[in-house]
């Protein structure tokens, strides 16, 4: 395979599907925008010329991005031409492939076709680090993807990738945890907001149309029965999106561990499916929003390097690697992808994590009640200088009403803290809207970073990050006492952070002098060479 | 003339409270006693533009009522009074180290911030002169590792020693294989 070779003409079939979505928007608009006095035929024409004009130029713009297109791949390296008027060469050396990434979404599906993109080691950000063939054959992205990530796989595969059980499949009964979510509450309201721009570009005004003034009447002559109606009606329309939502996203969700890497495929309309080399995990994360957590659930997501960012128009981040499912189903998946036990999931018989001192809490509770303070003396100070009308003199009141439930937030967070070292991870979880438990591997490590503010100087707390290749880039065991925090550093990455301790023998990983024979010339005090 | 000890951060805060200074040992380097005039020139240029302005305008465009003159006033004093006394503590507190086996740093004067990178995880190394650390010989030196955290900067150093240090730093961590993440 080292000829050149283009991208599946049935491309042009998908992108002719596609530009419906612009023809009939223009011909909706064009029914409307032509003048009346027109002949029926003449108004006919019109819009069929410009449908047609619209349709002419997406065929043609790929037809061109066809053409000019072109991919191989080498003993090497995958090479992909690229640019209708920049034109771009890139070659990624096949070592450095992390990921295959497969995408279908229904007319590309109908087609047989499927969006292949794949994720490379290179450190650039975004689009960079990635090589999008758009679009291959079903048949050839599937076999670009055994090629790219058998041979790294290190290993023979048997011919039956799929005889271990899975890591995970989808229960339909996780469909329950599904409407817990902050979208469910705003359903309604969100939906009829994204509807209203489309809807009034074609000439249904709600405020004109007098459905917005009729509705406020109501609201104000029958507030009881009204109000109620709406606040149910919302959350209904929130329900009913967060499970389709969650049905089109996670239906036939299968994940599977194969050789070396783990594949991941979902999608009920637009099928995906991910790889991923087990060489780039660098440890997993268990991701509990808060309302999923009330609930009892929990998702997992994968701490690896090399895979992109989360793009504007999808619900989840590619890391995420199961659907919203049970606490202990979640600490199942996270222990089993992680490939051993680490403590902190809160299973029976497993050791928890340690949890930090009193003064974590202090902070999070004094910096709630300072900040509700502020935000109640600036609320009050605007509607006094601006004389504001009558409820807005009474905003300074709404922080201090959530006092409560800010407060109980700020002691759910110190709750959460904890760290702990677990046979092959450094596990620390912390957060309340979004806790996150993060077990990273001890191994995955380069360098730590630790940091003490004023105020945690004053407290006797300090923060320690673990800087890491993959994922966000650091995790931190926040507000943890300072011997502990060091001590906990010092062994999981030992002889790292040892000759910078003061007491050797704080850190038991190593017990070797502080400053270990290495004044080299760097060592000399600055500017004496 | 500060001592060593006097710049570790060792002291304690409070009864029984052991901040992270008296744990970790500061780095051995100081930073070149030049990166003072350095700063200070860098930072007179960032304020006195916006304390020239300050001024300029209230002399321009207000009635100079007192009140406001004195506001002006303590702003512009307090911008300049920062602009030189930052360095000196930037001086004191920031420190450096390279080991065989590790970058390690501090810096900081709110927050104190250590930080460690193993040899064998550095990516690259850069030096880095700006236009004023050029007029004093100065240079800074940069180590990134695969971490989206940030690099590692060790600031005002003799350019020399700078463009020593980068070239030890490189030679050691080509000596590993891998990619280092």
């Amino acid at each position: 395979m080292t000829a050149w070779r283009p991208l599946h003409r049935r491309s042009l079939a998908a992108s002719a599907a596609m530009s419906t979505a612009i023809v009939v928007p223009v011909v909706v608009v064009l029914i409307r925008v032509l003048p009346r006095d027109w002949t029926v035929p003449a108004r006919a024409g019109a819009i069929a010329g410009a449908a047609a004009l619209v349709l002419a130029g997406v065929l043609v713009f790929d037809l061109l991005r066809l053409r000019t297109t072109a991919w191989r791949l080498t003993g090497e390296r995958l090479e992909l031409r690229s640019g209708i008027v920049f034109r771009e060469h890139r070659s990624v050396p096949r070592d450095r492939v992390r990921s295959v990434d497969l995408t279908s979404d229904p007319v590309r599906r109908a087609l047989g076709l499927a969006v292949v993109k794949i994720g490379t080691a290179e450190h650039t950000s975004g689009e960079r680090s990635m090589l999008t063939l758009d679009p291959l054959s079903r048949r050839d992205a599937e076999e670009l993807r055994g090629i790219l990530l058998l041979r790294q796989a290190g290993q023979e595969h048997g011919d039956d990738p799929s005889r271990d059980a899975p890591l995970a499949e989808l229960d339909w009964s996780w469909l329950r945890l599904a409407p817990l979510t902050v979208w469910t509450v705003a359903g309604g309201a969100l939906i009829l907001g994204i509807a209203y721009k489309p809807l009034d570009a074609l000439g249904f005004d709600l405020f004109e149309s007098g459905a917005a003034a009729q509705l406020w009447d109501w609201v104000t002559t029958r507030p009881w029965p009204v109000i109620p109606l709406l606040l149910a009606l919302n959350v209904l329309v929130g329900l009913a999106g967060a499970v389709v939502t969650f049905a089109t996203a996670w239906g036939r969700y299968r994940l599977e561990r194969e050789p070396g890497r783990l594949r991941l495929s979902r999608g009920l309309l637009t099928a995906r499916s991910l790889t991923l080399e087990e060489r780039r995990l660098r440890g997993v994360e268990l991701v509990e929003p808060l309302l999923l957590r009330l609930g009892g659930g929990a998702r997992v997501k994968a701490v690896a390097a090399g895979l992109r960012k989360k793009e504007e128009n999808e619900a989840d981040e590619v890391a995420m690697l199961t659907p919203p499912m049970p606490r202990a189903t979640a600490g199942r998946v996270a222990e089993q992808v992680a490939g051993t036990a680490f403590p902190g999931l809160g299973s029976p018989g497993r050791p928890g994590l340690r949890p930090h001192p009193r003064a974590a809490r202090t902070r999070r509770l004094r910096a709630t009640v300072v900040s509700t303070a502020v935000l109640a003396a600036v609320a009050a100070a605007a509607a006094r200088s601006w004389s504001l009308p009558a409820p807005w003199t009474w905003s300074w009141a709404v922080p201090v009403l959530a006092l409560p439930v800010t407060l109980w937030l700020a002691a759910d967070a110190a709750r959460g803290l904890g760290h702990a070292l677990g046979e092959r991870h450094l596990v620390t979880r912390a957060g309340a809207i979004v806790r996150r438990t993060v077990a990273l591997d001890r191994g995955g490590v380069v360098g730590w970073t630790v940091t003490e503010s004023y105020f945690q100087r004053r407290l006797g707390l300090i923060t320690v990050s673990a800087t890491t290749a993959a994922g966000d880039g650091h995790y931190d065991v926040l507000d943890v006492d300072p011997g502990e925090g060091l001590d906990l550093a010092a062994r999981a990455v030992p002889g790292l952070l040892d000759p910078f301790l003061r007491t050797p023998g704080a850190g038991p990983g190593a017990r070797r002098p502080a400053h270990a024979d290495a004044v080299t010339t760097a060592d000399r005090p600055a500017g004496r060479l | 003339m500060r001592t060593v000890t006097d710049a570790d951060g060792a002291r304690r805060d409070g009864p029984g409270v052991r901040g992270a200074g008296a744990l970790l040992r500061p780095p051995r380097n100081q930073m070149d006693r030049r990166a003072v005039p350095v700063w200070t020139i860098e930072l007179l240029f960032l304020t006195v533009p916006v304390v020239a302005g300050a001024v300029a305008a209230y002399w321009i465009f207000t009635s100079r009522p007192v009140w406001l003159g004195v506001l002006t006033g303590g702003f512009a004093v307090l911008l300049l009074t920062l602009a030189v006394v930052t360095p000196h503590a930037h001086h004191r507190l920031n420190r450096w180290e390279v080991t065989d086996e590790a970058v390690y740093t501090r810096t900081g004067w709110f927050t104190h911030v250590w930080r460690v990178a193993p040899m064998s995880r550095i990516q690259t190394v850069d030096t880095e002169r700006g236009p004023v650390k050029r007029l004093f010989g100065l240079a800074d030196v940069r180590v990134t590792t695969a971490s989206a955290a940030g690099a590692i900067k060790i600031e005002a150093l003799d350019h020399e020693l700078a463009a020593e240090l980068a070239e030890r730093l490189t030679a050691m961590t080509q000596a590993t294989p891998g990619d280092a993440t």
